[in-house]
């Protein structure tokens, strides 16, 4: 066998999704033999869709794949496995009631007289873990297995299928810290015994510490390979954190009054028990936005899950004007002047085979400007919802068609007029134009800077940097479930400084943070 | 009243008869056990027991063998399961409403069935011989042991048969590549798809042997239990199978312990039934309600175990 | 894909799924009928026209016959809309029928008030017996299905207790009430023909339950949850009290249903088995894909094809019981989401592709202006 310099080479790959979105363009991707290569970038950065690409789960548009020195067309992960190459999923793949070693040996069971050799099996699995040193207990279900273990298990599993390409779709999100540190001693074992990884992640401290070389992706492109020893913590930031086009949004200074959503020592520990909110307290004043900024998975989804009443905290208070939100209902809620866009805008925000006038008027059409008596007051309920449809420029034939057949676009723009539109006190709007295009965004951004400024307040959760410096007045940022950051004026910033807050390269003290209290 | 009662209780007859009448119930709950397990819900085995069981008998009565009648049986339970299989797997019919067809065409369509291939209307009665029927076996030894030996010798075959089967599907579950298989597609889709696991081709497989086993089921009333078949004899057995199943966690040897309680409730209605005093039909209520409260027992237990995780 | 083309896409659907059970039924007919020809002149002309002439008798007593379907249907609908799948239908059909029958037996009352009491005891008797699977669903979290099922025949013995012990006319040969009182009786429109007022019960039930689905918030509300129930939830929708709410109207329904078809068209309560109208009325529910305006004319094809397959088993010999597998064939193909996707994606890229070609000739009209 030639000695091949690179296991991996992906060659002006370019991926467009049937909606139109390209994912990557033209994007080199080389991974030497026996490294670690770490693959980092923000969300929607395009490095996900190259990783789905290498395990094919998804096709590229245009571009090779070179594997070992051989043009290969992975059509399934099937024959990605074949090729030798594993992954290991953020979400892992495992059958919780099955034991590891059932787990290991799905889909090439061992047999013997055409029953499964369990023996076997066990056998297999104590094998690769002596070899590789990971150690997993055979005999246990997964269920009852702490999530380090999981992950090792799906190592093995990669592992036992022949995979000397590994790659590792952020391998600590889920660990605790003593996890993280079993988890690297193990990555470089492997990697001594000359496999070759790819670890995706955003963790500064954890790529310099395990990696040898690292590609960094911004906005479905290449901004270049490095070898890690060479490259400062501050330039990766720099590289990866960034905005491309610089949208501005004019609006004129917060005058914030009383506080409305006040918020304190909310703890979330979540099922796989890993503490995903840990002493959150911030206020959001009369007339401001303000930003919650963060690589996903810090902790967001879970506070705004919080806020609105679709998870219980451990412990912790949040309240609207002194009422508590905590265990409310969702319509107690939405009468104290509460009104969210939510992240998983086709799960929460619509029902995508009701009408549009349906999906407009699902948080009001109890109220009695829609109600004669029993009936439906048809008429303020058409004159509505076409006012609406006008005001948020919705494009769509009529008020009947169904909002699952709108584009992505005019979907959230039905979800942001219905929300906008109740009169609201407080907007908890949850990556309000995520994968939408960019006149809907313009839109909708403006509209959150105008209610603000008439008395709303504002809580913008958003993974895009260009948009919570935009559009917040002030401003935190969400590291591992803790506020690593207040700015009170987001003029000052940066995204140098952003970068380095939100990558955990500094955080601020406890009084800078508590700021974001607004005590009397 | 209680002393007449515990004196009908008490005797080999009684216990004798709950075997008798868990057994068909036991194979349509291992039929519900095996596609639960792979993550299909199959509610048409009432409709699926009434086929096998008008063919069964008319295979038996043109072959004078009970033997291909009860092939005849599984086999045709195996197409009646497909076709909900087809539907709900592949035209993405909603599995309830497939199987509900299924059901519906099960009522109505043996009678026309019996009527196309005999003539006769309603039950085959007429039909029935000696060879038709499933043998009834005795246990060498256990036969001459006092009391067991009544309770659980010189039983059909058929009946030996159901509660072998728990271990086998036990076995197949828990035991064999096809069966881990099917408990990962029925658990996690992803994960079996992600090792190349064919989730489409396991359930067919896990919902054709339901259909196979629903079908020994029907067999078993037409060509033993009911000595001949007409158009109530499965008589909600199907439906009960499905409750045995939730009661009995989805599990073998938990849906036997479910179909023996149903069997005992059915047996003491039946005992009873001839007592001065008790209504025959009130007391043919009972398994039904038990099923009922028996499921809200276990749903309780469910949510206070989840509800003790969070 | 645009809403007109839609339209004709699912019409096309249907009409294909009903083709297909026909040639299924004809395939049988062909295999025991004497006569085909004259078996399918019976299926499907018979029942309207006989002897040349129209028979309005035959159709008047095909529309008096939807009359309990009508209800099953539509207590099928309201509760398949919001995605509960309680099937006791059936069973409570029965109870409303039989509870019905006593208030029409024993309790004296004027004409016309005592025909309404009755049905209103059926209907509140109904819903009630609903709040078993419905509470045991939204507070234990247990299936609604399996609960309904064995329900259906709790029901059945229970009735059937206290009609043999109780209330049975001892003078009679087999097993039933004595008559119900000519006050409470519902009257026979024709006479000569099963249609009776319950028929037009029936359909002011339809519009009515037609107009609380799509005029009102609790209808609304139910639509909601249905499509997507998280949705409900996040927009303030109290989603456990309106899935026992779908419940107890499907139980009132059906306990109603169950009372006007005993007072209509028959003098006496004798069932002694569950009547089918619980399983027909889901057929019912799935031909009108749950909108209850639907319900009637979907109704009225199953009793047609009923009534064709009577007649089909007095004059050429075809077991009636051949509806059954009729109903079921529909059934499936109507319901199966996939069924004829290949077609509808075809007219999808063909659509697509017509779009992109009108844009680049209004482009190219534009470049040469």
């Amino acid at each position: 066998m030639p000695d091949i310099e690179y296991v991996v080479q992906m060659k002006g790959i370019t991926k467009v999704y049937p909606n139109g979105v390209a994912a990557n363009q033209g994007v080199d991707f080389n991974v030497k033999k026996g490294e670690i290569h770490a693959l980092m970038g923000e969300n929607g950065a395009g490095k996900s869709t190259l990783m789905k690409m290498l395990f094919g789960l998804e096709q590229p548009t245009d571009g090779d794949i070179i594997i070992n020195g051989e043009k290969v067309n992975l059509t399934s992960p099937t024959v990605a496995i074949s090729k030798g190459i594993g992954m290991v999923h953020q979400h892992f793949m495992l059958v919780s009631n099955l034991t590891v070693a059932e787990n290991m040996v799905l889909g090439m069971e061992p047999k013997s007289k055409g029953f499964i050799d369990y023996k076997e099996a066990v056998r297999i699995t104590e094998e690769y873990a002596e070899k590789y040193n990971l150690h997993v207990d055979p005999n246990a279900k997964v269920r009852d297995i702490p999530v380090g273990m999981k992950q090792k298990v799906e190592i093995l599993k990669a592992l036992v299928r022949g995979a000397t390409i590994l790659i590792l779709d952020e391998p600590t999100a889920v660990l605790t810290t003593q996890e993280t540190t079993e988890l690297f001693r193990e990555l470089i074992n492997l990697k001594n015994q000359g496999h070759t990884l790819i670890f995706i992640s955003h963790k500064l401290n954890e790529i310099k510490e395990i990696t040898d070389r690292l590609t960094i992706m911004r906005g479905g492109k290449s901004m270049g390979v490095y070898n890690t020893a060479d490259i400062s913590k501050e330039e990766i930031s720099r590289l990866m954190v960034g905005r491309d086009v610089i949208l501005t949004v004019e609006k004129d200074k917060a005058q914030p009054t009383d506080t409305v959503l006040k918020v304190r020592d909310l703890v979330y520990t979540n099922e796989w028990n890993k503490k995903m909110l840990d002493g959150i307290s911030f206020d959001v004043r009369k007339g401001e936005i303000l930003g919650i900024a963060g690589v996903e998975g810090n902790g967001q989804r879970e506070l705004v899950d919080m806020l609105f009443n679709l998870n219980t905290p451990d412990s912790g208070t949040a309240t609207v004007n002194g009422q508590s939100l905590i265990g409310t209902s969702q319509r107690k809620i939405r009468d104290m002047g509460v009104s969210l866009i939510p992240e998983d805008r086709m799960t929460f925000g619509i029902a995508g085979a009701g009408t549009i006038e349906e999906n407009l008027m699902s948080d009001r059409c109890f109220k009695p400007r829609y109600n004669n008596g029993p009936l439906f007051n048809l008429k303020n309920m058409h004159d509505d919802s076409d006012q609406l449809i006008k005001d948020y420029a919705v494009l769509c034939k009529s008020r009947g068609q169904q909002v699952g057949m709108l584009s992505g676009g005019n979907i959230q723009k039905v979800v942001v007029a219905r929300e906008f539109s109740c009169d609201p006190g407080l907007i908890i709007a949850d990556q309000p134009t995520r994968g939408i295009d960019v006149g809907a965004t313009e839109f909708i951004r403006k509209k959150l800077v105008e209610l603000s400024r008439a008395g709303a307040a504002v809580l913008l959760v958003s993974a895009d940097l260009n948009e919570v410096m935009e559009l917040s007045d002030s401003l935190i940022v969400m590291v591992n479930g803790k506020i690593a950051a207040y700015f009170e004026d987001t003029a000052v910033l940066t995204d140098i400084i952003m970068g380095e807050y939100m990558l955990g390269i500094k955080q601020q003290s406890e009084e800078e943070v508590r700021r974001v209290q607004h005590e009397e | 009243m209680l002393q007449q009662l515990c004196s009908l209780i008490f005797t080999v007859s009684f216990g004798y008869s709950i075997i008798r009448i868990t057994s068909p119930i036991l194979f349509a709950a291992l039929a519900s056990v095996v596609a639960e397990k792979a993550g299909v819900s199959n509610i048409g085995l009432e409709g699926i027991m009434l086929f096998s069981s008008l063919f069964g008998v008319l295979f038996a009565y043109w072959t004078d063998s009970w033997l291909i009648g009860i092939l005849a049986s599984i086999l045709v339970g195996v197409i009646v399961a497909m076709i909900i299989g087809v539907f709900a797997l592949k035209l993405k019919t909603d599995i309830i409403l497939a199987g509900t067809a299924i059901n519906i065409a099960g009522s109505g369509g043996t009678v026309f069935f019996l009527y196309l291939f005999t003539g006769l209307r309603g039950n085959t009665a007429s039909l029935t011989t000696p060879n038709m029927l499933t043998p009834k076996i005795n246990i060498p030894i256990i036969q001459n042991i006092p009391i067991i030996g009544d309770i659980f010798s010189d039983h059909s075959i058929l009946t030996y048969v159901s509660f072998i089967l728990v271990i086998v599907v036990w076995v197949l579950l828990y035991k064999t590549a096809l069966g881990l298989r099917i408990r990962a597609v029925g658990e996690n889709k992803n994960a079996a798809d992600s090792v190349g696991v064919s989730v489409l081709k396991t359930q067919y497989i896990a919902i054709a042997l339901s259909g196979a086993l629903s079908g020994v089921g029907g067999a078993y009333m037409s060509m033993y239990y009911s000595q001949s078949w007409n158009t109530g004899i499965i008589a909600g057995r199907g439906f009960i199978a499905l409750a045995a199943q939730a009661i009995g966690q989805g599990e073998p040897v938990g849906a036997m312990f479910a179909s023996l309680l149903f069997g005992f409730a059915s047996a003491l209605a039946n005992k009873v039934e001839g007592l001065t005093g008790f209504s025959s039909y009130l007391v043919s209520a009972i398994p039904y309600a038990i099923t009922i409260i028996g499921l809200v027992i276990y749903a309780m237990t469910q949510l206070k175990k989840s509800r003790k995780k969070s | 894909m645009k809403n007109k083309t839609m339209l004709k896409f699912e019409i096309l659907r249907r009409a294909v799924a009903i083709l297909i059970a026909l040639a299924v039924a004809l395939i049988f007919i062909f295999l025991c009928a004497d006569d085909p020809l004259y078996a399918l002149e019976c299926l499907l002309i018979r029942p309207i026209v006989s002897n040349g002439a129209i028979n309005f008798k035959s159709i008047l007593t095909i529309l008096g016959r939807t009359t309990p379907i009508i209800f099953t249907g539509l207590a099928v609908c309201v509760m398949f809309s919001a995605n509960q799948f309680n099937l006791g239908a059936e069973g409570v059909i029965l109870l409303g029928a039989f509870l019905g029958s006593l208030v029409a037996v024993y309790f004296p009352m004027a004409a016309g008030l005592h025909s309404v009491v009755c049905v209103i005891i059926a209907g509140i008797a109904g819903g009630v017996i609903m709040l078993i699977p419905a509470l045991v669903k939204v507070k234990l979290k247990a299936s609604e299905m399996v609960i309904s099922l064995m329900l259906n025949y709790v029901i059945l013995y229970v009735c059937m207790h206290f009609l043999n012990y109780y209330f049975a006319d001892r003078s009679k040969g087999s097993v039933m009430t004595y008559d119900f009182l000519e006050t409470a009786r519902i009257g026979t429109v024709v006479e000569g023909t099963e249609l009776t007022y319950g028929f037009f019960i029936a359909i002011i039930a339809a519009i009515i339950i037609a107009i609380f689905m799509f005029r009102t918030r609790w209808g609304y509300a139910i639509r909601m949850i249905g499509i997507n129930e998280s949705f409900s939830k996040y927009s303030g929708i109290k989603v456990g009290t309106i899935i026992i709410v779908s419940q107890i109207i499907g139980g009132v329904l059906s306990g109603a249903g169950g009372a006007i078809e005993i007072l209509g068209r028959n003098t006496n309560f004798r069932w002694n088995a569950l009547p089918g109208y619980g399983w027909t009325g889901i057929s019912v529910a799935i031909l009108a894909k749950n909108n209850p305006i639907a319900v009637p004319l979907a109704a009225i094809f199953i009793a047609y094809l009923n009534r064709g397959c009577e007649l089909m088993s007095i004059y050429a010999g075809v077991p009636s019981e051949m509806i059954d597998v009729i109903q079921a064939v529909i059934f499936l193909f109507f319901a199966a989401e996939q069924f004829l996707s290949g077609y509808r994606q075809k007219l999808v890229v063909k659509e697509a592709k017509e779009e992109i070609s009108q844009k680049n000739n209004a482009q190219m009209k534009g470049e040469n202006a």
